[in-house]
């Protein structure tokens, strides 16, 4: 065995790889659970790529086709139900590990220098992900896929001079069609691959820099880590015991809670739905696109500039925070504003699911203004984050020297 | 305990708790907004609810009534195929609920078919469109198609105007008008709203007038006329056959239409899911033993 291995690594070092990449690769001892929500993020994708890669040998991209074909995935083919349910609850779950991974990151101060490209290779994962996510809700070609497509695809007209023919180039045609239900495959079928390759390029810049850590602190001390083999790889597949119980009671025992009901009905262009609700994952860029409705003809595009905005300014958050402490568990200022930004979306969300006219209280409060306060929250947490740091507002609490 | 895990215990502790405050806080945040908002927000279009009803097939655990899906079967073959199609089950299927290949086999040629072929309506979708205006949906997906699942279909199938209500209305739409007693009187029998009275003449007249008005469709009144009476369809199990039974049998056997892999669904996740109960014991002892290193 061990002649096998030094043939192999004199050709390629699997050993070293493995060496300084797992069984001594140093990781803070101090980790919580909430950095198992990367390993959960990859453990999903996987799944995605797995359960896609059969229900694309049983689907056809066909606007008079697909919607069968997916009633027959779910009752003919072997465990094709499984698929489809593990696939479609997947997509859920992907986002809200991955929203949990990017909260943490920001709570932790985990976009901080040295970590910069580690953060925005995350968001790129991130942006492509709601693009994969969206093209792949269209392909079972129900009445919730074709106006979801509809809608958001129409969001490109907003483009001042090109805008409208980009919307006919996008769909091929002058309505969603056929042509965008094929293109949208070959898409969803590709952008998966993209993510992987952007994921290693993810680990690469973690493995150069290392984890963050809850105290948010540099490790000088050798006591401090330990090697990521053993103690995070049990510590990882722990937690995916924990999240594929949960993900399983979904996929056997609810696996409708997440989608429409709208979309078991198949796709109509003469009919537009009652209300048209983007998949929950979308609900608070939603919600943000909506709110800018003040600004005449101008209001389209500034509310797709305004949702597109809110993941961009992702990419500059590690350049407005300026304290000289990483983690938030040291930054009374920060933890407070975090835990508004994190309110603020779950109710950005809730305003989204919501008719763009409804009202609370018997009509005294129409949601749009509930929206519009709670998309310049959003906003605000970014801006107010700056403030107290770069005009040293926030007082800090004594950081640990060492874990 | 030594001390050191004393300490480490009460940091636990100290950090579990810090946690579940989070957690409440962002509760009550979010149950103080559902509460400001009155029912659903959606609720304008003005539709009642339907009633949850008890189906034994709902649940970890629920099952298939199988004396239920047959004669389910018989009514969506003998009633409802009149202008719905079922058409991602084939006669052949109808088997799995216990029907002979015989009984099957004279199903489908009692419609005209063979049993190979797709439970698929005898009427001709542009002769249905011009005697409903629209052409009737195809069934095999109804349940999970509409809010509200299984109970919606069965609120449209008995919520439609009987004698009585169509006598309520006739009375209180006698002298032209309705008194605030009456708007009340309506509002609890038909399941309307009583705070606007105008609008509830309005329905009462089109009712009068022979449109199909029923309490759970959004906006009250739609193009098909009540598909259910008493007796419509014969048992041959000695079941009575009212109206509120037919329609239960029928939601029964389309629920089993919408997935008829459910069953299989739900055996095979309790495995999963304790194998996986296990496993997860299992990898925790593990890391439990693997960490006890680490301080």
């Amino acid at each position: 065995m061990s002649k096998i291995m030094e043939w192999v690594d004199a050709r390629l070092p699997v050993t070293e790889l493995l060496k300084s990449q797992a069984t001594e690769y140093p990781t803070p001892k101090n980790l919580n659970y909430w950095w198992n929500f990367g390993s959960l993020a990859l453990l999903v994708l996987i799944i995605m790529i797995a359960t896609g890669l059969f229900l694309a040998m049983h689907y056809k991209a066909d606007a008079n086709q697909s919607f069968d074909v997916v009633e027959h995935i779910m009752r003919d083919v072997n465990y094709g139900w499984l698929l489809r349910y593990a696939h479609a609850n997947g997509a859920s779950f992907f986002f809200m590990v991955v929203y949990v991974h990017i909260l943490r990151g920001m709570y932790y101060g985990s976009y901080r220098q040295p970590r910069e490209i580690l953060w925005w290779f995350g968001i790129i994962i991130f942006f492509m992900m709601m693009g994969t996510a969206f093209m792949g809700y269209v392909l079972p070609w129900g009445q919730m896929s074709y106006w979801g497509a509809a809608v958001i695809t129409n969001l490109m007209s907003a483009i001042p001079v090109i805008g409208e023919d980009l919307v006919v180039w996008i769909w091929g045609g002058f309505s969603v069609g056929d042509p965008t239900l094929n293109r949208f495959f070959a898409l969803h079928f590709l952008l998966p691959l993209v993510i992987f390759g952007v994921v290693i390029l993810h680990l690469w810049a973690l493995h150069a820099v290392h984890s963050n850590n809850p105290d948010g602190i540099d490790l000088h001390d050798a006591k401090d880590s330990i090697p990521f083999h053993p103690y995070y790889t049990i510590k990882d597949f722990y937690g995916y015991g924990i999240f594929m119980i949960i993900f399983c009671i979904f996929v056997f025992y609810a696996p409708n809670f997440f989608l429409e009901p709208d979309n078991y009905i198949p796709a109509n262009p003469m009919q537009t739905p009652a209300h048209i609700v983007p998949e929950w994952y979308f609900l608070p860029f939603y919600a943000i696109l909506r709110s800018i409705d003040f600004l005449g003809s101008f209001s389209k595009l500034a509310g797709v500039l305004a949702m597109v905005g809110a993941i961009m300014i992702l990419f500059v958050l590690p350049f407005l925070d300026r304290s000289p402490v990483r983690s938030f568990r040291y930054r009374p200022l920060s933890k407070q504003l975090f835990w508004i930004f994190v309110v603020d979306c779950i109710v950005l969300g809730w305003v989204g699911y919501n008719p763009a006219d409804a009202t609370i209280f018997n009509g005294a409060l129409p949601l749009i203004i509930i929206g519009r306060t709670c998309t310049a929250i959003y906003f605000g947490y970014f801006f107010l984050l700056w403030a107290i740091t770069a005009l040293d507002i926030e007082k800090h609490q004594p950081v640990p020297k060492s874990i | 305990m030594n001390c050191q895990e004393v300490i480490k215990f009460r940091s636990v502790v100290k950090r579990v708790s810090r946690m579940v405050r989070s957690a409440a806080v962002l509760l009550v945040a979010a149950a103080s907004l559902t509460a400001a908002v009155p029912g659903d927000a959606q609720a304008s279009s003005g539709a009642a609810v339907p009633p949850k009803q008890p189906w034994s097939f709902l649940g970890v655990f629920g099952q298939f009534d199988q004396a239920a899906l047959k004669r389910g079967a018989q009514v969506a073959v003998q009633s409802c195929l009149t202008c719905h199609s079922i058409k991602y089950i084939k006669f052949d299927q109808l088997r799995q609920l216990g029907f002979s290949e015989l009984e099957v086999k004279a199903m489908a040629e009692g419609t005209g078919r063979t049993k190979k072929d797709p439970l698929t309506s005898s009427m001709d979708p542009t002769a249905a469109k011009e005697s409903f205006g629209v052409v009737p949906p195809d069934l095999s997906l109804i349940t999970k198609a509409r809010k509200g699942y299984e109970d919606y279909v069965y609120g449209i199938l008995v919520g439609y105007a009987s004698d009585s209500d169509l006598a309520l209305a006739n009375r209180v739409m006698a002298d032209g008008k309705i008194g605030a007693e009456e708007a009340k009187e309506v509002a609890s029998a038909l399941l309307l709203d009583g705070h606007y009275p105008d609008k509830m003449a309005e329905t009462l007249k089109r009712m009068i007038g022979g449109e199909n008005f029923n309490r759970y469709f959004p906006g009250n009144f739609f193009a098909m006329p009540q598909p259910l009476m008493d007796g419509a369809v014969a048992y041959t199990d000695g079941t009575e056959n009212s109206k509120v039974q037919l329609a239960r049998d029928v939601v029964t056997f389309l629920a089993w239409a919408a997935e008829p892999t459910q069953m299989e669904r739900k055996s095979l996740g309790i495995k999963v899911i304790l194998y996986l109960v296990v496993l997860t014991i299992m990898l925790y002892a593990v890391k439990r033993r693997i960490w006890a290193k680490v301080h």
